[in-house]
């Protein structure tokens, strides 16, 4: 089978890039011209599958369109993550919509696999302890919503219209927190950092932890499934810590961190005034923080996996071995 | 009355118009925005809860039938966007920079005094607190008479929108004459002509590229240092843009005949600088403590501003969008003159014509 993968060259496009050409998949990667790509290099020279890179990018569906050719499957990792929300919205909803005119373009059915986020589901009203599993209905009030949920729920919205108009088999992955060797330390749903001083918000919630593989395998098995296409799965591993033990682990494994727990009634005082202080001042402040971004993240959740288990994935790297990885990685980047 | 605005063109930028608008609901409120991409037109309009979006500016003018258009789209449309605006009998506001060249501006600019409309610029630094009180002090005549005015404009391409620039050779920046300079230099130059009494000042100015080529493509051709002077009858101007100075700092230093003045942009401050008034080795310990308490003044001035929720980043943008409106309201001049706009236009085109010979080379 002929892969396109779009954002080949990023943290999780790497993982998927040496599975698929493990699985004897012949890989066309998308990186962005002048982007360092020492790592996908080095996924190359371990993987001697068929392969070939392409420079370019989704700005336009004349781009796009030659990257199609010959392909019988895209995977679409490629996501804008920093910026202003416009940016994220040019980057992460727009690019898609090339990406999705061209293969509409291309004539023939193409499958899409998309890496959407656990983000897009409407959770802030749901109660503390709630499962997240596929089932849980995307999020209603996007305004209230981070500028990422609000581009990963428009994202994942355009894929599914352009399925449904076009009869597009689509596949939707929905990660929780990917996490690995040359990945961020701390996901937000631990904590934010200020300067040296962690905030820590996850208290004892569990955390949506996927290892970067373990993920990559997900993504690759639902690419491969024929039950796949039409659904939406949740990726995440098993054996998952909650935010304080994975503190906890990081504080063992990597260092010392200044950490200060807010519980999660504080947290939404705190956020309760943020808004107010926002509102009475016109935003002399951002509203970084509100009582239903903060219930949207830290309210705490339990998540489910076993749609993706039906489909065969299972956790190859256990989430002990994972963590000791990643953290052996932090400490060896000496990161602060 | 409120008048009825329609931003056109819903990047970046045009979040800062919405949320200013939004705080002036006694003069003007926000009835639709349009993009060409109705993704992008959709996405400002669901975060600032705007009534109506649309892709089609035609549709949006018939069925709004707005008061006002900011156009917040690159400079290549400007032009063409302000015609249908003003044929549509709408003021429109432009962002900087206005044209692709000033025989552009010199059509636009015209074009809407023809129809008897009103024009401003997106020149909002102009009307940053900072630059507001050199203004005041220099008509006071504190200053004495303005002998030379440094304005700095720092640059930091490691940002979102240099990112974006960078990452993308198909970018609008690289299609425009003076590329990265052309979308910045406005601000560099408005602060300093302001001093200069004289129509047409002679330019000098000289560019160079302090990154390395990496990308082997129309990127590496953007040069990202400017040197310019302006020389007038009575007033003289150096304008720096730089890439790579760090801080990126934004400051503009008038030089007068009695004292000069220091005017920073990002702390927000202005602060005198005056000759020792004691003699010897004395005049010369005093002024440091001197200059340290006026810095120290203003800090607690932003403190108070700051309590008084009167520090916001767009605080430049929020007035002249108030001055501009009022002026529409009241039927009076606009708070920037189609002479002011066409003078920096004119700078700018010459700048150009000058680093052009020196695009992409190396070194400074």
């Amino acid at each position: 089978m002929k892969a396109l993968v779009t954002g080949s060259n990023g943290f999780l496009g790497v993982s998927v890039v040496a599975r698929l050409l493990e699985g004897g998949d012949d890989v066309r990667c998308l990186v962005r011209q002048g982007s360092a790509r020492a790592r996908l290099d080095a996924v190359f020279a371990r993987s001697p599958g068929s392969r070939e890179v392409v420079m370019g990018s989704l700005n336009s569906v004349a781009a796009v369109a030659p990257l199609l050719e010959g392909v019988d499957i895209v995977y679409h990792l490629a996501a804008g993550m920093r910026g202003a929300p416009a940016d994220l919205t040019l980057n992460g909803v727009v690019t898609s919509k090339k990406l999705l005119d061209a293969v509409v373009g291309a004539g023939r059915p193409v499958r899409l696999v998309l890496v959407s986020s656990l983000s897009v589901y409407g959770v802030a009203e749901l109660p503390r302890g709630s499962i997240i599993d596929e089932r849980i209905q995307f999020e209603t009030h996007p305004e209230r919503r981070d500028a990422y949920a609000q581009v990963k729920l428009r994202q994942e919205r355009l894929f599914w219209e352009y399925s449904e108009r076009h009869g597009l088999p689509l596949t939707v992955l929905r990660p929780g927190v990917i996490y690995g060797p040359a990945g961020s330390p701390f996901s937000g749903r631990v904590g934010l950092r200020f300067g040296s001083l962690m905030l820590h918000f996850g208290g004892g919630n569990t955390l949506p932890l996927s290892y970067v593989d373990n993920c990559a395998d997900a993504i690759v098995i639902a690419g491969r499934s024929k039950e796949a296409p039409g659904q939406a799965f949740n990726v995440h591993d098993d054996d998952l810590p909650s935010a304080r033990e994975y503190l906890h682990g990081y504080r063992k494994g990597v260092g010392p961190i200044r950490s200060l727990w807010v519980p999660y009634p504080l947290l939404q005082v705190g956020a309760s005034l943020l808004e107010r202080y926002n509102r009475y001042s016109q935003g002399q402040l951002p509203a970084a923080l509100t009582p239903y971004r903060v219930a949207s993240t830290w309210k705490g959740f339990r998540f489910d996996n076993l749609r993706l288990k039906s489909l065969g994935w299972r956790q190859r790297v256990t989430t002990r071995d994972g963590l000791a990885r990643t953290f052996d990685d932090l400490k060896s980047r000496n990161l602060p | 009355m409120s008048l009825k605005v329609a931003i056109v063109g819903c990047g970046k930028i045009a979040d800062g118009h919405v949320e200013e608008i939004g705080k002036m609901p006694d003069l003007a409120r926000v009835v639709a925005v349009c993009d060409l991409e109705p993704l992008m037109a959709e996405q400002l309009a669901m975060r600032y809860a705007v009534p109506r979006h649309y892709s089609d500016l035609g549709e949006l003018l018939e069925k709004e039938r707005p008061d006002v258009v900011h156009v917040t789209t690159p400079p290549q449309s400007h032009l063409e966007i302000t015609r249908l605006a003003v044929d549509a009998g709408c003021h429109v506001y432009v962002e900087k920079p206005l044209t692709l060249n000033h025989a552009d501006s010199l059509r636009l600019v015209e074009l809407v005094e023809k129809a008897g409309r009103s024009l401003t610029v997106g020149y909002t630094y102009l009307y940053d607190p900072p630059a507001v009180a050199v203004r005041e002090i220099v008509a006071s005549g504190a200053l004495g008479e303005p002998v030379h005015v440094e304005s700095f404009f720092g640059y930091d391409l490691a940002g979102s929108f240099g990112s974006a620039l960078l990452g993308d050779p198909g970018h609008w920046v690289h299609r425009l004459p003076g590329k990265l300079f052309h979308n910045n230099i406005d601000h560099m130059l408005n602060k300093a002509l302001e001093f200069i009494e004289d129509e047409a000042p002679e330019v000098a100015a000289f560019a160079a590229t302090r990154r390395a080529h990496r990308f082997g493509d129309v990127r590496d051709a953007m040069a990202d240092e400017l040197r310019v002077l302006l020389r007038g009858r009575k007033t003289t101007a150096y304008g720096t843009f730089s890439s790579h100075a760090r801080p990126a700092a934004h400051f503009l230093r008038v030089y007068g005949t009695r004292r000069t003045l220091h005017a920073d942009f990002v702390a927000r401050t202005v602060v005198f600088e005056d000759a020792p008034k004691l003699p010897s080795a004395i005049g010369r310990l005093l002024p440091a403590f001197r200059t340290a308490r006026r810095y120290a003044g203003e800090g607690w001035h932003n403190v108070v501003r700051f309590a008084r929720s009167d520090f916001h980043f767009f605080a430049g943008l929020n007035r002249l969008l108030r001055l501009y409106y009022r002026s529409i309201l009241d039927g009076g001049p606009p708070p920037i003159s189609g002479r002011e706009i066409l003078r920096v236009s004119a700078a700018m085109e010459e700048v150009f014509r000058q680093v052009a010979l020196g695009q992409g080379k190396e070194g400074s």
